[in-house]
């Protein structure tokens, strides 16, 4: 088959063609000796990227019976993909298309008028030298999956779990502990009205566990992931002894790893044993989950009870947001034991945002709690040294001490964000995609961030934000839709692989697999994004980047600098 | 010299230096300790040198271990049975340490595994240039033996090996043979390894000989080559610097890239220098002529230099096969040498020494990539 290059110039209205020469441009293409044996169909248009241009370009294609495309106009970035669709109208594969941009490169950045013409010359000739040199490449569809891995089985996970779970969605949902229910699962009270939620969360455990749509593994962690939105390939480990491995495949991924409390004692001002009678929030909260009362290691009651709350605050530089509600509805749980406890609560600052919290907390004061606000603490056993707001030392000992220690991310994030490719911001929790107007999404399409995984926050703060990652992936992971992966992938010539796995060190995405039976490494055409740095990096000059082939890319440099 | 053992055994010598090495070879064999050597022989017709793998005891007395010449680098031949993984037998190999800095490169390569295989090197005093041999081999013989021996110090060794500051004990062999330069004494067998002792224990052999005055030769030794080093660089310099030199030092070449196939480290099935990629089209070539005047053939000579270079310089161990093997003595090997050198500071890595090193282009960390945002950060502030 003859080849018949159309080369197409555009005068982009003034911007190109008052600042280059575009017949002469023509005059010189046509005069190239090297062009002598190539047919060429050059012509000029005032605006191709316009309706009109677009049924120009179209028919020109059709009725030249064009092999090759040329097309020097703006930006690719503007206007590649409009010219490419007007290749799909017709037979000419889009992939046989070479975009030269005569204007940002050329016209808007060259001031004489004939330095910019040669210029533009320049380009177009390595554009024809290139675009023989480029082969067809076909695109296909894989249909992308609307199933969804929900990673931890706490209050977030379980709430993003039942909201999209349905007979057309599976949701996998992964708790690297024993049980589902997190932290949420050990609190008896919630605030602020004191009254027990706790049934209501063991429903939705319930729910999750009887869900025919919901497939829970306990005891896993995940190993694995790569892909990218609708086709992500996960593998699972398990926890037990024989480390089982699953593969999964799922198209969006929500992270709901919640969060554990920083250890006051590794706090410097925090010095106390497991034999001292003090307590972090959370060891509360077990106690009276478990035994429904506040009491001392000698199993009486405590005549005295001071409250601290801010623990580790300056360390960790921000406000965990929920533990002066939390502590505040400790306070009269031991309020609610006698009137006769004397109950201190020091803070450094008091954060009651909810519409409930400013009531409860003046409820509280009024029933005898002493709020002392100081400027620092210093712990040692039972006895607390503090500085006032006035700068004074004074000094507390009493029968029992409660810290509320700020939260930090849950153990295993730092790994967790390695494995997806998601960044952590400087508190150490996920970093969200926009702190005000994109709160759940991460950097990554399709993975989301919900919960105390997200930073601190309580529990209608975290079904808040699972039920917001729901509405994202229900409306844009649809069932049945297909997904049209990277063409411009990478290859690997088997005969030329050394199985030198230099290119697996350098694919971010995870991409490449080695076989170990041929000794060779292998490109996985779906996750591949053609990013190239495996083809920059092969010793041997076994992997091609197609569309970016040593010899197009050799060619046209060759042809810019004749 | 980093980190080796303070002890070693000292054999005595019988019958010279290298008769002793390959008795204890042989009675690795015999003790059953390996399943065969890998070692160098003479060839028949007594014109070169091979490598041969021996699991008779009784062929141990045909070989050499440490020939007067480079013919096949050692890397090259372990490569050849251990590149699609490890092998059931177990296999000393006993090479020169430029060999087994070869050795190491490829491991980092995967195209040595490196299980089952122990490494044994020896003081190395140098090898005859190929050329030189191959005129007279006997009397190469000769003056190998006296080199080897102490009795002529001043026999000509190729040029990468005079100023070569490698020659002794490596951190990547197992076991080392350490060189008093008296005859008569013995020869020190200095375990450097997990696996080396394992052998020495194995072999009832005790490391009770403290290496202080060795060590302290061998340094000097190192430093005296690291200044010759040093200078015959400057010159080197001057051979490369600059387009114009680089088309004089290699005006000669002939393009036959015998120095890519002797090298240990270029491994590749197909050089990107013998692919198509590289070919031009007779309009190509010829329109260089007509804008330059003229062109010389070979065409992209210097290119495949230049290239090579940039693809290997980082594992480069200066083991001057490259110079033996070309046709028209070109000094491949002190150009690459030093070109080596310049690569290899600029990445603070130096090769075939830290196995667990990995070779600076195959690497990608994160934290580079948070050293080159803070750079642009600065710029931008």
């Amino acid at each position: 088959m003859s080849m018949k290059i159309g080369v197409f110039i555009c005068e982009c209205g003034p911007n190109i063609a008052e600042h280059i020469d575009i017949d002469s441009v023509i005059k010189k293409i046509v005069a190239t000796e090297e062009f002598k044996d190539i047919e060429l169909v050059i012509k000029r248009h005032k605006l191709l990227c316009s309706n009109e241009g677009q049924e120009f370009l179209e028919k020109e294609i059709i009725s030249n019976e064009l092999t090759h495309l040329v097309i020097a106009a703006c930006s690719p970035r503007d206007h590649e993909s409009t010219f490419i669709n007007v290749c799909k109208k017709t037979p000419l594969n889009p992939y046989l298309f070479k975009m030269v941009n005569i204007r940002e490169q050329c016209a808007w950045i060259i001031p004489d008028k004939e330095e910019a013409t040669n210029k533009a010359a320049r380009y177009i000739r390595a554009a024809i030298r290139r675009v023989l040199y480029q082969s067809e490449l076909l695109e296909r569809e894989i249909e992308s999956r609307p199933d969804v891995l929900i990673i931890g089985g706490g209050i977030a996970g379980l709430e993003a779990a039942l909201s999209l779970a349905s007979k057309e969605r599976k949701v996998y949902l992964v708790e690297k502990k024993e049980s589902l229910g997190g932290k949420a699962s050990l609190y008896n009270l919630l605030l602020p009205r004191q009254s027990g939620g706790v049934d209501e969360i063991q429903k939705k455990i319930q729910d999750v566990e009887n869900s025919e749509n919901i497939q829970v593994f306990t005891e896993t962690e995940v190993e694995s992931v790569v892909g990218f939105f609708g086709n992500f390939e996960i593998v699972l480990k398990s926890l037990k002894a024989d480390e089982s491995r699953t593969e999964l495949k799922a198209g969006g991924i929500v992270v709901a790893t919640g969060f554990d409390l920083v250890n006051p004692q590794a706090l410097s001002g925090y010095k106390y044993t497991k034999d001292d009678d003090v307590y972090t929030s959370l060891e509360i909260e077990k106690m009276i989950y478990s035994d429904g009362k506040v009491y001392l290691k000698s199993g009486e009651q405590p005549r005295s009870v001071t409250l601290v709350n801010c623990v580790g605050r300056d360390e960790k530089g921000y406000c965990s947001r929920i533990c002066c509600g939390a502590m505040i509805k400790i306070a009269k749980a031991i309020r609610d034991l006698s009137p006769d406890i004397k109950i201190n609560v020091l803070y450094r600052d008091l954060c009651l945002p909810h519409k409930e919290d400013q009531r409860f907390f003046d409820e509280v004061k009024e029933s005898g709690v002493d709020f002392i606000r100081v400027k620092g603490i210093k712990l040692k056993e039972r006895r607390i040294e503090y500085t006032g707001m006035d700068g004074s030392k004074s000094e507390i000992t009493s029968d029992m001490v409660i810290l509320a220690p700020a939260m930090v991310p849950a153990e295993g994030t730092e790994e967790l964000a390695e494995i997806l490719g998601i960044p952590l911001d400087e508190t150490g929790f996920f970093q969200e995609a926009h702190y005000h107007l994109n709160p759940v999404s991460t950097t990554t399409e399709g993975i989301y961030i919900v919960g105390a995984a997200n930073g601190p926050q309580g529990i209608s703060e975290s079904i808040l934000q699972a039920q917001a990652a729901c509405g994202k992936i229900l409306t844009r992971l649809i069932p049945g839709e297909k997904i049209v992966p990277e063409v411009k992938v990478s290859e690997i010539l088997e005969s030329f692989c050394t199985g030198c796995r230099t290119c697996l060190e350098v694919c971010c995405y995870g991409a490449i697999y080695f076989d170990e039976e041929k000794g060779v490494s292998v490109v996985n055409d779906v996750i591949c994004r053609g990013c190239g740095n495996c083809a920059a990096s092969c010793p041997s000059g076994a992997i091609q980047a197609k569309h970016f082939t040593s010899r197009q890319l050799y060619t046209e440099m060759i042809e810019a600098i004749r | 010299m980093k980190d080796i053992s303070n002890k070693g055994a000292l054999i005595p010598v019988k019958g010279g230096v290298r008769k002793t090495i390959l008795e204890f070879a042989k009675s690795l064999l015999r003790e059953g300790v390996f399943d065969g050597i890998l070692i160098s022989m003479r060839v028949p017709a007594k014109d070169s040198y091979a490598w041969v793998l021996i699991k008779d005891p009784s062929f141990i007395d045909k070989a050499t271990p440490l020939a007067p010449i480079i013919a096949v680098q050692g890397a090259k031949a372990l490569k050849s049975f251990t590149r699609k993984g490890k092998g059931s037998m177990k296999i000393a190999a006993v090479m020169r340490p430029c060999e087994i800095r070869a050795t190491v490169e490829l491991v980092k390569l995967n195209q040595i595994h490196l299980e089952n295989i122990t490494l044994i090197s020896i003081d190395c005093p140098g090898a005859l240039p190929m050329s030189y041999y191959i005129k007279n081999p006997e009397d190469g013989e000769k003056d190998f033996n006296d080199l080897f021996s102490g009795k002529d110090r001043t026999v000509s060794t190729r040029a990468v090996c005079q100023i070569c500051d490698h020659f002794s004990i490596l951190p990547s062999c197992d076991l080392h043979f350490g060189l008093t330069g008296e005859e008569g004494e013995g020869v020190f067998l200095i375990p450097n390894s997990e696996k080396g002792e394992r052998i020495l224990k194995e072999m009832k052999i005790k490391s009770s000989e403290t290496l202080t005055d060795w060590k302290n030769s061998v340094k000097e030794l190192i430093e005296e080559r690291k200044k010759q080093r040093a200078e015959r660089f400057q010159e080197v310099k001057s051979m490369v610097a600059g387009f114009d030199s680089m088309l004089d030092t290699f005006a000669k070449c002939i393009g036959c890239h015998n120095c890519q196939s002797a090298c240990p480290i270029c491994y590749c099935r197909l050089c990107y220098f013998d692919s198509a990629v590289s070919k031009q089209d007779s309009d190509f070539i010829l329109q260089k002529a007509r804008r330059r005047g003229g062109i010389s053939f070979p065409v992209d000579r210097i290119l495949f230099h230049v290239g090579r270079m940039s693809h290997m310089s980082l594992s480069c161990v200066s083991c001057g096969v490259c110079s033996d093997a070309c046709p028209v003595s070109i000094p491949v090997a002190d150009v690459f040498s030093y070109v080596a050198d310049q690569t290899q500071g600029t990445f603070e890595y130096r090769s075939g020494e830290d196995i667990e090193e990995a070779i600076p282009v195959a690497q990608y960390q994160l934290e580079e990539v948070r050293g080159v945002e803070e750079l642009i950060k600065q710029a931008e502030e």
